[in-house]
C-alpha cells in the first residue's frame, strides 16, 4: 500500500496529527501532520525552523499544545515503557563529564535493561572501542556526539529519533555515522534524523520533510525536494534615479518574475540572473537611467526554505 | 531494582564529586570542631551537656545540615536539568515514581554522608571527655529524619527553579531560623524540629535548652519518623506529577 501523500509514511511508526507547539506568544510549531516508518527520514530545516521542538514532542519531552503525537501506536509522555522502543539523540550535550564513554553507555544500558555485550557492541558501531576508556569530559565534540549515539542504540531500539547527529563532527566520523543510520535504516528501523545541511540529509535519507517556521514547507524523495528548490527564483536588489520607471520597464521582460518597489529600491525576481544582468544596463541606456547598486541576495538555504513554504 | 541502582550511583557521583564533597565534608565537621574548643576551656567543661546543646547543636540544626541538605536536594535535579542530562534519565522505560525516588535517595545519602561524620565526631568528644555515649544514636537519627525532610523540600524545589539555593537559603535563615522561632505556632511545621523532637525524644533525659527549641512541638521519635516520611513521599509523589507532566525544553 502507498501512502496518499508525501509526508506520509507507508507503515508509519510515528504519527504527528495537526500538531501545534507554542511558547507562550511564539509558535514553534503549526498544525504539522505527517508520518515516520522503516528506514531513514531526514527532518531538514534552517536553525529555529521547529524541527527540535517536533522532534522533542515525538519522544514525549514537549506535550504538544495541540493535535496528537503516537510512537508504536502509544503516546509517549503517558507510557515511559515506549523508550523500550524508541530512543532518541538530542542536540545538546546530554552527557555525564565525569564518566568515561563506556560507564555512559552502561549507565543508559543499565536503565534500559541491556546487558554488557549490548554496551561493547554500541561502542563498536560508533567506532569509540579506542577511547571509551576516557572521560567524556576530555572528548571533542564529535566523540562526544557518537557516544551519545552508542548510548541510544544500546536498548536496541527500532525507533530512533537523531536531531543534529552530526553537529561537530569531522569529516571522518560524519562518514561513518552517515553509514551507521543508512545501515539502521536498512536494518528496517525508523530512524529520523534532522539536519540544517540537505547535502548531509541527501547521503543518508531517502526520503525527506522539510519544516520551516513551524510549518512542513516540502515532503517527498530527496530528488523532489531537489527539483523544487532549482525553480527558486533568484533575487537581486537594484537601486537607480528613477526607480518607477525602471521597474515599469522590468515588469515587461520575459526573464523578470516580479519586481517590487521600496523608495529607490527595486527587489528583483528572476530565474536567469546572468541573462537579466546582461540586459539591464542596455535596457538603463535606453530609458537614460542610471545605476548605483545590483546586488544579487544569497541564495541562503533560509531562503530556499522560504520560498518552499511560500509556494504551497 | 538495577536501574534504581544505577540512578542512585550515578547521582552519588555527580553530588559528591570535586570540591563540593571537601568544602561540605569540612563544614560538617564544624559542630564537633566547636564542641572540642569549647570543652577545652575547663570552666566550660562544668557545664559540658550544656555546651552540647547550645551552638555545636546549634550550628548542625541551622546551618550545617539545611545547607548541605540544600546543595545535594537542589542538585539531585536540578544539577540534570541545567547540565542537559534531565533527557538521558526521562527517555529510558523508567516509572517516573522511580526517578523521583532514586534521586531523593540519592541527595538524602549524600547529605548523611558528610553530616553523619561530623555528628559522630560530636558524639565522640563526649565520650571521650565524659565516657558519655548518649548522645551518638539520638543524634544520628535526628539527622537522617531533618535531613529527609530537608532534601525532599528541595529536590522539588530544584527541580521547578534555577534559583533554588538562594531562594533555599531565604527559607532556611528566614523561614526556619527566624519565623518558626519567633511565633511558637510555627514550630510545628519547621523541618528542623522533626529532627530535633526525634533527638530529644531518643534521650534519656531532654535538656532544657532543647524544649525551650523545640517550642509548640513535642519530643518523640515515632511523631518525627511519621512526618519525615511523609514530606518525603508526598514530594515523591508530587515530583512524580512534575516529571510526568512538565516540559523538558
Amino acid at each position: 500500500m502507498t501512502a496518499a501523500s508525501p509526508a506520509q509514511a507507508d507503515r508509519p511508526t510515528i504519527e504527528v496529527e495537526q500538531v501545534s507547539k507554542w511558547f507562550g506568544q511564539k509558535v514553534a510549531v503549526s498544525d504539522l501532520t505527517c508520518s515516520f516508518g522503516p528506514g531513514v527520514t531526514g527532518l531538514l530545516g534552517p536553525n529555529g525552523a521547529g524541527k527540535t521542538t517536533l522532534l522533542r514532542m515525538v519522544v514525549g519531552l514537549l506535550s504538544p499544545s495541540d493535535g496528537t503525537i503516537s510512537v508504536l501506536g502509544h503516546n509517549p509522555r503517558r507510557s515511559p515503557a515506549v523508550y523500550r522502543s524508541l530512543a532518541m539523540v538530542p542536540e545538546e550535550d546530554a552527557v555525564y563529564g565525569f564518566q568515561t564513554a563506556r560507564q555512559f553507555v552502561g549507565y543508559a544500558a543499565a536503565l534500559a535493561g541491556a546487558g554488557r555485550e549490548a554496551v561493547e557492541r554500541a561502542i563498536a558501531v560508533v567506532g569509540l572501542q579506542d577511547s571509551a576508556g576516557r572521560p567524556i569530559a576530555g572528548f571533542s565534540k564529535g566523540m562526544r556526539q557518537r557516544a551519545k549515539v552508542a548510548a541510544a542504540l544500546v536498548g536496541d531500539a527500532p525507533v530512533l529519533v537523531l536531531d543534529e547527529p552530526l553537529n561537530g563532527t569531522d569529516p571522518v566520523q560524519r562518514a561513518h555515522l552517515i553509514a551507521t543510520f543508512r545501515q539502521l535504516g536498512a536494518e528496517g528501523r525508523t530512524v529520523v534524523v534532522s539536519s540544517h545541511v540537505l547535502a548531509e540529509v541527501e547521503r543518508m535519507a531517502d526520503r525527506v520533510l522539510a519544516v520551516v517556521d513551524g510549518k512542513l514547507a516540502a515532503a517527498g524523495d530527496v530528488a523532489a525536494i531537489r527539483r523544487a528548490m532549482t525553480d527558486i527564483p533568484y533575487r537581486v536588489r537594484l537601486e537607480a534615479d528613477d526607480p518607477p520607471r525602471l521597474a515599469a520597464a522590468l515588469i515587461g521582460s520575459d526573464m523578470v518574475e516580479s519586481v517590487t518597489l521600496r523608495g529607490r529600491l527595486l527587489t528583483v525576481e528572476t530565474a536567469d540572473l546572468s541573462g537579466l544582468g546582461r540586459s539591464l544596463a542596455p535596457l538603463a541606456r535606453s530609458l537614460n537611467i542610471r545605476f548605483s547598486l545590483f546586488e544579487p541576495e544569497d541564495l541562503s538555504l533560509e531562503s530556499v526554505f522560504r520560498y518552499l513554504v511560500r509556494g504551497r | 531494582m538495577r536501574s534504581l541502582l544505577a540512578i542512585l550511583g550515578n547521582t552519588l557521583r555527580q553530588l559528591l564529586g570535586g570540591r563540593r564533597l571537601l568544602l561540605l565534608g569540612l563544614m560538617g565537621l564544624l559542630p564537633a570542631a566547636v564542641l572540642a574548643v569549647l570543652l577545652a576551656d575547663e570552666r566550660t567543661a562544668i557545664g559540658a551537656r550544656q555546651a552540647f546543646h547550645e551552638a555545636p547543636l546549634a550550628i548542625l540544626f541551622y546551618i550545617v545540615l539545611p545547607v548541605a541538605c540544600l546543595v545535594f536536594g537542589a542538585g539531585a535535579l536540578g544539577d540534570e536539568r541545567r547540565d542537559g542530562t534531565l533527557s538521558f534519565i526521562l527517555l529510558r522505560p523508567l516509572p517516573r515514581s522511580l526517578l523521583a525516588g532514586a534521586k531523593l535517595l540519592g541527595a538524602w545519602l549524600a547529605t548523611l554522608a558528610v553530616i553523619a561524620p561530623g555528628a559522630i565526631a560530636m558524639s565522640l568528644v563526649m565520650a571521650v571527655r565524659f565516657s558519655d555515649w548518649t548522645t551518638l544514636g539520638p543524634l544520628l537519627a535526628a539527622v537522617a529524619l531533618s535531613g529527609l525532610a530537608y532534601s525532599a523540600a528541595f529536590l522539588v524545589l530544584g527541580y521547578l527553579t534555577q534559583r533554588a539555593v538562594l531562594i533555599g537559603l531565604v527559607y532556611v535563615f528566614v523561614w526556619e531560623s527566624g519565623m518558626t522561632a519567633a511565633v511558637a505556632s510555627l514550630a510545628t511545621v519547621s523541618l528542623m524540629r522533626i529532627g530535633l523532637s526525634a533527638y530529644a525524644g531518643l534521650l534519656p533525659a531532654a535538656h532544657p535548652h532543647l524544649i525551650e527549641w523545640l517550642g509548640a512541638v513535642q519530643p518523640g521519635a515515632g511523631g518525627a519518623t511519621a512526618k519525615a516520611l511523609v514530606i518525603a513521599a508526598l514530594v515523591v509523589a508530587a515530583t512524580t506529577a512534575l516529571l510526568r507532566h512538565r516540559d523538558v525544553t
